[in-house]
């Protein structure tokens, strides 16, 4: 659910990475952060332990100009991917226009990618959102790894609903596929915001065609 | 869809604010919803109120969690006491929240007394938007900017 205030002239949209513990989404919002346009940024927060393990989320909000003549703000959070923090990845997906979920490309990560997206499918459907009905797009992580699944094979147990989802290799460390995946769901929440809030004008009668 | 704030509503809840800040001698206030949208800010010491909101959210969240287990249904406000500056949280609404922050010269009591009112008036705010009562929305046409990429990695020699 997205937030307009008409009185600042600004846009807010929730775009959330999800997906299994260890899976690199951290990371992303770091390379995000560490390589970003300084204009575009604002702070990364991080609620983690000392460990370093996501504990509530990451947060970083993003501005961009993207709407004409209003300011658009992107809130960009992560979830903690641990089984046990489902409460937690239920708060940070309130509300979200759009997700990014993250797989480890590694073979040995199959089973935690497929839980993993089941897990936001579920918790999508809680809050009222169906997973088909939502922007969202894969990036399968890590691919710099020796032990990784080739695409096709996560595009077959990732990727497997009828309307495909774009989806982009990563290494989020160096960078690689990480502003693709960005641009990508940004791209579609907006598409989405403005198709939506156009609705009102083609269902006024004289549009309806019966 | 869209939380939509109209003018009117902006400047209703700006009232209502500013009354708060000026009773309860409190340093400044954010609103934001459940989801961590910022929805009005007034005052000093909100330097980041999309921060604030997005913990805020969570604060509020996880302390709705600890209220389940005790079989409380929620617990209304929420208190953050620090050396010189303090935090209130207060429901407004089951979907929107109140920051409050001010200095410990101010008085916990002022702010907890003031906070009531001001959630109540607010609520009205958000109860008429999602009944949707005489809304005199601007015009929705949105168009987007033209442009290739949103985002990209800044050029390496700009950070010098
Ligand atoms: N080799 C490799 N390591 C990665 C990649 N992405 C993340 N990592 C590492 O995986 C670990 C977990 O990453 P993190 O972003 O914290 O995962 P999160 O739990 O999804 O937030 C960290 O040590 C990262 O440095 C990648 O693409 N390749
Ligand atoms: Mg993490």
């Amino acid at each position: 659910m997205s937030f307009v205030n008409f009185s600042k002239r600004e846009v807010q949209l929730k775009i959330v990475y999800y997906g299994p513990g260890l899976c690199g989404k951290t990371t992303n919002l770091q390379t995000i952060h560490a390589t970003i346009n300084p204009h575009a940024k604002g702070s990364l927060t991080s609620v983690a332990t000392s460990k370093d393990r996501t504990l509530f989320f990451d947060f970083m909000p993003l501005v961009a100009q993207a709407i004409d003549g209003y300011t658009t703000r992107f809130q960009v959070y992560t979830v903690p991917g641990q089984v046990m923090y489902n409460t937690t990845r239920r708060l940070v997906l309130r509300g979200a226009d759009g997700v990014v979920f993250v797989a480890d490309s590694q073979w040995s990560k199959t089973a935690e990618n497929v839980e993993s997206f089941a897990d936001l499918e579920e918790n999508l459907r809680l809050q009222g959102d169906h997973i088909d009905q939502i922007p969202y797009v894969l990036q399968y992580n890590k691919r710099d790894l020796p032990d990784v699944a080739p695409v096709h094979y996560l595009e077959y147990t990732l990727n497997n609903r009828a309307a495909r989802r774009p989806a982009f290799m990563a290494v989020a460390p160096d960078g690689r596929g990480v502003f693709e995946t960005l641009n990508m769901i940004a791209r579609m929440v907006l598409n989405r915001f403005v198709k939506q809030h156009s609705r009102r004008e083609a269902e006024s009668p004289e549009m309806v065609l019966v | 869809m869209a939380k939509v704030l109209n003018e009117g509503d902006v400047a209703r809840m700006r009232k209502v604010l500013l009354e708060l800040l000026d009773r309860s001698e409190a340093d400044g206030c954010v609103v934001c919803d459940s989801g961590g949208y910022v929805l009005a800010q007034e005052g000093r010491g909100t330097t980041d109120p999309l921060l604030l909101s997005a913990l805020g959210a969570g604060v509020f969240a996880a302390s709705r969690e600890l209220a389940r287990i005790l079989g409380e249904d929620e617990f209304s406000a929420v208190f953050h006491q620090g050396e010189r500056k303090s935090i209130f949280l207060r429901a407004v609404t089951p979907e929107v929240l109140l920051v409050i922050i001010f200095s410990n010269t101010a008085n916990v009591g002022l702010v907890r007394l003031y906070a009531s009112p001001a959630a109540l008036a607010m609520r009205a705010v958000f109860e008429e938007l999602d009944a949707g009562v005489h809304r005199d929305d601007p015009e929705r046409a949105f168009v987007l900017t033209e442009g290739g990429d949103l985002f990209g990695a800044a050029p390496p020699d700009k950070d010098r």
